[in-house]
């Protein structure tokens, strides 16, 4: 475990590269290049922003004084950009070893990699989302603040990450052995994607009168912690944007338990996924 | 796994191969076979037995230093199977092989280019993919392009647009640059023209030269009698023979030789029989228009 560990360290240039390697292939035929990883977020958050802030005029489930602070279209925009990389992750997750098999099956290196550079190639995509994002915290009015910097931003980044990655372990090795695991995301993205609070603050679920349970349950996907925590980093302070120490627990726990049992299925796999590459 | 550490201290065999075993299930029913990837493991279940396929199985050799070992058998004895498992990126289900020192990639079609980056990205990005720092790449950069013949002109164009000729070419000029002391070599000798050819012998003349470790598959008799003092053939998953080439060769030769005759005399049992069949039916004439009736009947119901 521990000699695995240092293998895959000693091969992080492997996966600089795989990742710089990734993102020269995507722009490389468009003209526009790079410029497109800040493009296509802004037309989406645009896009967003004129259904739900200017036609809609939505204020839903948002405390009242929280307006001030970029309201709910700040919350809207703190929502999606990570969750626009979060499901990039997961629809790219099944063919993060499929699309190297050529490299895997020549090179010897800690399969890990792969899977590593996926979700790298993404964080580097996620990076470059905040100069959109920034853009509409400066016109909205969005504030900083220490404890959302320090606390929630660290700990939302490391945490959608962390999940990001031992999801993508888990699919891509399944993915090779049993392909339907790939349509089964693509569904599994969509319910997420309701089921993680991002068009609505989770309180609105919370504050609703659904059976106890439900709420629990809603609560324990550790989405829903992990993406309050990305719009708490601008509105701290306030107590329906904030996850519950439940939301709280299930987030850490759950994204570190992700990570585990990904790594667990990979290792467990490895070697029937090389036959089949 | 391979540390530096045993390749400080060895001065035995270069790769070591104890009893191994390689395993494919055939004809899996997958759903079933996952669940017991995930109960037992890597030792699986004993009594599902049946419809397991061993490639390979209990195979055992040591090469030393400076060796070039040429394998030989025929098409899906295992002989690429072997090479991946040395190579690091198969894993055996059983036993155990042991490489001290850096192995160079796979040799193999293609390289592992991307398509859609151009043939100096792709040097670049492979070259550090297997360790090369930039300054190396860029010190060999031209000879690389220079061995592999590719046109100044068109070694910024994406590599999808070059002749699979090229792209060997290149991965070959990129590969022989590597200085890992050993490589594994898997049938890419047969592609390229007769000039290019040359310049591949004398590559690898140059690398065994240096006290290069080297294991080979091929099916061209001529290659293997030049490069290699060592010839292992595989036969039927398993070491038939570790000998000299010659010997191995030659006893891959008779093997041949007798299956193309038993074959030989099958084809004609076969024709035999047909002729005799055919007589029959000539005799009789009736199977005939039965024949054509179901054919008729199906025709019938496709449309």
């Amino acid at each position: 475990m521990a000699s695995r560990t240092l293998a895959v360290w000693e091969h992080r240039k492997v996966v600089g590269l795989l990742v710089r390697r990734d993102l020269k292939v995507k722009y490389q035929q468009s003209v526009l290049g790079y410029a497109w990883t800040m493009l296509e977020p802004l037309a989406l958050t645009l896009v967003y922003y004129f259904v739900f802030g200017v036609v809609l005029q939505a204020n839903r489930g948002m405390p009242e004084d929280a307006g001030a602070y970029g309201g709910y279209v700040l919350f809207l925009v703190a929502g999606i950009l990570p969750w626009t990389t979060f499901g990039a992750i997961l629809s790219e997750a099944p063919r993060a070893m499929i699309t190297h098999s050529k490299l895997i099956t020549t090179m010897k290196v800690p399969r890990e990699i792969f899977p590593m550079a996926t979700v790298g190639t993404k964080f580097i995509e996620y990076v470059l989302t905040w100069p959109v994002l920034l853009i509409f915290v400066f016109s909205l009015g969005g504030r900083f603040t220490w404890e959302g910097m320090l606390l929630w931003l660290p700990l939302a980044v490391v945490l959608t990450f962390m999940f990001g990655l031992g999801v993508t372990l888990f699919l891509s090795a399944v993915n090779v052995l049993l392909r339907d695991v790939e349509r089964l995301t693509r569904i599994l993205t969509r319910i997420l994607f309701y089921g993680s609070a991002i068009l609505f603050p989770a309180a609105m679920v919370l504050g609703s009168g659904a059976p106890g349970w439900v709420k629990t349950l809603y609560e324990i996907n550790p989405l829903v912690g992990i993406f309050q925590m990305h719009r708490t980093v601008w509105f701290p302070g306030f107590e329906e944007l904030t996850p519950s120490p439940l939301a709280l627990t299930s987030a850490v726990v759950g994204s570190i338990l992700m990570f585990v049992i990904g790594y667990w299925t990979f290792r467990r796999l490895e070697m029937s996924v090389l036959k089949e590459l | 796994m391979a540390s530096t550490y045993e390749a400080a201290v060895t001065s035995g065999p270069v790769i070591e191969a104890k009893g191994l075993g390689v395993k494919f299930a055939v004809n899996r029913r997958r759903k079933r076979s996952l669940r017991e990837m995930f109960i037992h493991g890597s030792k699986r279940d004993p009594n599902a037995e049946g419809n397991e396929f061993w490639p390979l199985r209990d195979v055992s050799f040591d090469i030393a230093k400076g060796d070039c070992v040429g394998i030989v058998g025929k098409n899906g004895t295992g002989k690429s199977t072997l090479l991946k498992m040395i190579a690091g990126v198969l894993l055996p289900d059983e036993g155990k092989v042991s490489v001290h020192g850096k192995v160079a990639p796979l040799l193999e079609l293609r390289a592992g280019f991307n398509d859609n980056l151009t043939g100096r990205e792709n040097v670049y990005l492979v070259g550090s993919l297997h360790g090369m720092s930039e300054k190396e790449i860029d010190e060999r950069f031209d000879d690389i392009v220079d061995f592999a013949e590719v046109k100044p002109k068109f070694i910024d164009t994406p590599v999808r647009h070059y002749s699979s000729g090229m792209k060997v070419r290149l991965g070959f000029a990129l590969i022989s640059q590597l200085e890992h002391p050993i490589m594994l070599v898997d049938e890419v000798l047969a592609v390229g023209d007769k000039a290019f050819k040359r310049k591949c012998y004398e590559a690898i003349d140059r690398m065994l030269a240096n006290e290069r470790t080297m294991v080979l598959v091929s099916h061209n008799e001529k290659d293997l009698r030049r490069f290699c003092n060592r010839g292992l053939y595989i036969k039927g998953g398993a070491l038939a023979l570790d000998t000299d080439i010659d010997s191995a060769l030659a006893a891959y030769n008779e093997d041949t030789r007798v299956e193309i005759e038993e074959r030989k005399k099958k084809d004609e049992a076969k024709k035999k029989r047909a002729e005799a069949a055919e007589k029959k039916v000539e005799a009789e004439e009736k199977p005939e228009t039965g024949s054509e009736d179901t054919g008729g009947k199906d025709g019938g119901q496709a449309a």
